[in-house]
């Protein structure tokens, strides 16, 4: 008869699990030849000495087993922190296709990635990121795929953080990406298991952590921003089609307004009569220039979005009341805007959502309104050269080595999944920009 | 502080970006007056000015906008003598509010009086100067003066001036009731000194006594029409040369220089032939183009030669004489020869016309006869405009019966009688 004892926190252990896999084994067990490891049946048992180390992982919610006269502590699994279950997307619907979405558990998050690559080269990788959370990172890829001087790369950057505590992905983008004031985002966040898998059979490298209902896909370009993964579920012309829309959607967005102000104010004569006489009409009484009157029709369209996104859901069919009656109505009817203005606000705003991503959603809106600004200080010359100077940028920008264009520009041998994708049966190559270790991909 | 100033240049070479380079050039489309149209005139006694007309467009009119609709007229016109159509904006300036702009000018009047003096080549070619005006305004010419024009105007449905221009232009040049008539061509032609150029012809005033005269020989106020309408109409064409108005051609005429012309398209000329079964009546049909008009040109012999073959489509659209030609292969063809020898006589009567009178043609052939000479200078030996009056030309038409109308049998008559 020995004397033992157990230590843990109580809110992150599971009691059940103590009581059945650790206290009714020690207490039943009449056989005094057996080791302690040998009996007790939780998921998992290891043996430690030092205090600092105990210490971890009695925090990460396992129990402590002490036992009289032994110089080791047996470390029993049995956390259990509370959460959420697996949910429906929320950011990135799609009609046809899986629904789950990755929930704040990487244990789940990493179950549901397995659940679509049943493979013993996906390999799992942990690594603790800050001094004094402790928080883990968990790194996934597929070892017969991933490029090592990529995956080195990665760990070199993630191991050099020098932090207190980072907390979730969102806040370790910021950490490990390079460069911190760019208005283009160069890490994809996703919150679909099976979009996250796609990309890591495409030897792309993935992370995941506690506390976050996501993934973080490295490295990525601009196409996977602007894809969605219902482009590959819906068949080809469908699926293509969309992608069109997609397209044009971002054009709108990032040129109605530019445009419109533009033309009114500097190329008239661009205008077909009809439509410059329609739009000369309604502006008779407006008091504004055509580039204030656009202006402030798109600021009242951000604020209008901005407020219904963080309105708590009880008033939220007021905004969109308050919304509609603003921009459509009171606004046209007080000769603040013209009627023509608000169309072409609308247009671009609505167009904007077609860019599902919420970081290149934020880029395009931003540079919207730069685009706004330089046509209307220097007409359709100032969006030639801003547009001109952001292709510059954006075919300058890189994301962890890989160029943000690519394979468009520069070109690498890949399936060309860009603007639009081809039929699945051509589809024959990974991405040779991610330099995966086999480019075939049967 | 390296970083400060680094800082500071950037914002100082942006803020002199916009400062230096940035809406110094901008107009608002509100503060703008548009002109539709402009006219000239010769001024009454100063050879060296011009009376200039100008319709300007509201664009208040016409609108059922929130914000925009209102009770004003269309239109507002203003003439006055000026030295061009130039400097003219300012001056109009002094009565009307904003900002003048030639932007969506829709077409140059100008009265047969000036068109017919030497001098108006020298105020024309004002509107290659103009940045605004654009090498597609149409080229009127008006019978009375452009002032009036514009005053007895008054378009019933299309309340916008310029609409009612756009259609007008669009729908004469589909029926080939007038020519094309751009400025880029009247310069085209009148720099390459070799063809003639068609402006369109119209006025508002109807000539005195309805003659006895065939539907097709008429020009511009000599089309006959009553009830409650506009008083414009736009017939024929005006023939220029070497930048001077010379005569005009009548409907028939400018239908002939369309079928001729391997530049113009034509696709909806109605027009009746006598009936070859029974001359008491005429047979309608709509004539197109049905294919590309081909040229043997034989230009270094001694009496050089032309011979044109004109393809065209006819659609027979009316059977008065109730001749049931549909299903006999042998009346089809004694149809299609009477068709073909008809427009051979009219074609041949025009181009006889322009040999005689004018000199010179209005069918752009000499930009065929120019790719049978090696240099310019050779072509300008040639000198087409002078040795054109003498050339032979042949020409033969081949027609082609389309439909014979929705149905094509017609009840005999006897038959209907009995």
């Amino acid at each position: 008869m020995k004397k033992a004892a157990i230590l843990y926190i109580d809110t992150i252990t599971d009691p059940k699990s103590i009581e059945d896999n650790i206290i009714t084994p020690l207490l039943t067990n009449k056989d005094t030849t057996k080791e302690i490891t040998d009996f007790i049946t939780a998921q998992s048992i290891t043996t430690k000495k030092v205090i600092n180390e105990i210490l971890i992982e009695i925090n990460k919610g396992n129990v402590a087993l002490f036992v009289e006269g032994e110089s080791q502590v047996y470390l029993i699994g049995a956390t259990q922190f509370d959460g959420r279950s697996v949910e429906k997307t929320e950011n990135e619907n799609v009609v046809k296709g899986p629904k789950e979405a990755f929930n704040e558990k990487a244990a789940t998050n990493i179950s549901l990635i397995r659940k679509r690559t049943k493979n013993e080269k996906l390999v799992v990788e942990s690594v603790v990121i800050s001094k004094r959370s402790n928080n883990d990172l968990y790194i996934l890829y597929q070892k017969d795929l991933v490029n090592e001087k990529l995956l080195q790369n990665v760990k070199n950057r993630v191991k050099s953080l020098d932090v207190d505590a980072i907390q979730n992905l969102s806040l370790l983008e910021q950490q490990i990406e390079e460069r911190k004031y760019s208005i283009f985002p160069t890490i994809l966040y996703t919150e679909r298991p099976d979009r996250a898998t796609s990309f890591l059979e495409d030897g792309y490298i993935v992370l995941l952590m506690d506390n976050s209902p996501d993934a973080l896909v490295l490295p990525a370009t601009f196409w996977s921003f602007y894809h969605n993964s219902e482009d590959h579920y819906l068949r080809f012309a469908y699926g293509n089609f969309t992608r069109l829309l997609r397209y044009l959607a971002l054009f709108i967005t990032l040129f109605t307004s530019a445009v419109y102000v533009a033309v009114v104010t500097y190329h008239s004569e661009m205008v077909p009569p009809d439509l410059l006489l329609a739009i000369a009409a309604t502006r008779e009484k407006v008091p504004f220039p055509a580039a204030i009157e656009v202006l402030i029709m798109e600021f009242a369209f951000e604020l209008i979005r901005e407020a219904g996104l963080r309105v708590p859901s009880p008033i939220g069919p007021t905004i969109g009341i308050v919304g509609a009656l603003i921009l459509g109505q009171a606004a046209v009817q007080a000769n603040i805007v013209s009627p023509i203005v608000v169309i072409v606000v609308a247009l671009g705003g609505l167009s904007s959502f077609a860019v599902g991503d919420i970081s290149m959603n934020f880029a395009i809106r931003i540079s919207r309104f730069l685009l706004l600004l330089s046509a209307s200080l220097f007409g359709l010359y100032g969006i030639t050269v801003f547009f001109t100077i952001g292709m510059f940028y954006m075919v300058s920008l890189k994301s962890f080595g890989v160029p943000y264009l690519s394979p468009m520009t520069p070109t690498y041998k890949s399936s060309s999944d860009t603007v639009f994708r081809k039929v699945l049966k051509n589809e024959l190559f990974r991405p040779g920009y991610v330099k995966p270790k086999d480019l075939k991909k049967r | 502080m390296n970083k400060l100033t680094k800082l500071g240049k950037g914002v100082l070479l942006i803020i002199l970006l916009i400062i230096l380079g940035g809406c110094w050039d901008q107009k608002e489309t509100e503060k703008q007056a548009y002109v539709i149209a402009i006219g000239l005139d010769k001024a009454e006694d100063n050879e060296s000015l011009v009376k200039v007309s100008y319709l300007i467009a509201n664009p208040e009119a016409g609108t059922a906008a929130e914000g925009g609709g209102s009770s004003e007229p269309p239109r507002e016109i203003i003439s006055f003598v000026a030295e061009d159509f130039i400097t003219s904006r300012n001056f109009a300036n002094t009565v009307i509010a904003k900002q003048i702009t030639y932007d969506i000018i829709k077409l140059i009047m100008v009265s047969e009086e000036f068109a017919r003096d030497e001098k108006f080549i020298r105020w024309i070619y004002d509107a290659t100067k103009a940045m605004e005006i654009r090498r597609d305004t149409k080229l009127l010419i008006t019978r009375e003066d452009t002032l009036t024009f514009l005053l007895n105007n008054h378009p019933r449905l299309e309340t916008r001036p310029h609409e009612y221009f756009n259609m007008m232009f669009e729908r004469g040049q589909e029926t080939g009731m007038m020519p094309a008539s751009d400025l880029n061509t009247f310069f085209r032609v009148t720099e390459a000194d070799a063809d003639l150029f068609l402006g369109i012809y119209g006025t508002t005033e109807k000539k005195e006594q309805p003659q006895e005269q065939e539907p097709d020989q008429i020009i511009a106020g000599e089309f006959h029409y009553e009830g409650e309408t506009n008083t414009t109409q736009f017939l024929g064409s005006a023939v220029f040369k070497e930048g001077k108005m010379i005569d005009a051609l009548t409907i028939e005429e400018t239908r002939i220089a369309y079928l001729l012309n391997p530049t113009l398209s034509v696709s909806d000329i109605l027009a009746s032939f006598p009936d070859p079964f029974d001359e008491n009546y005429q047979i309608s049909t709509r004539i197109s183009m049905n294919g590309k008009n081909s040229f043997d040109m034989n230009l270094k012999k001694e009496q050089p030669e032309i011979h044109v073959n004109v393809p065209v489509l006819i659609e027979v659209l009316s059977n008065h004489s109730m001749t049931d030609y549909q299903l006999d292969q042998h009346k089809l063809n004694t149809l299609k020869n009477s068709f073909e020898e008809r427009l051979e006589k009219l074609i041949k009567k025009t181009i006889k016309k322009t040999q005689e009178e004018y000199q010179s043609e209005p069918f752009g052939w000499s930009l065929i006869a120019r790719k049978h000479f090696l240099s310019i200078p050779e072509w300008e030996k040639f000198d087409w405009m002078k040795t054109y009056p003498d050339i032979h030309i042949n020409v033969s038409v081949n027609v082609e019966l389309g439909r014979l109308g929705r149905q094509g049998d017609v009840p005999s008559i006897e038959g209907v009688r009995d």
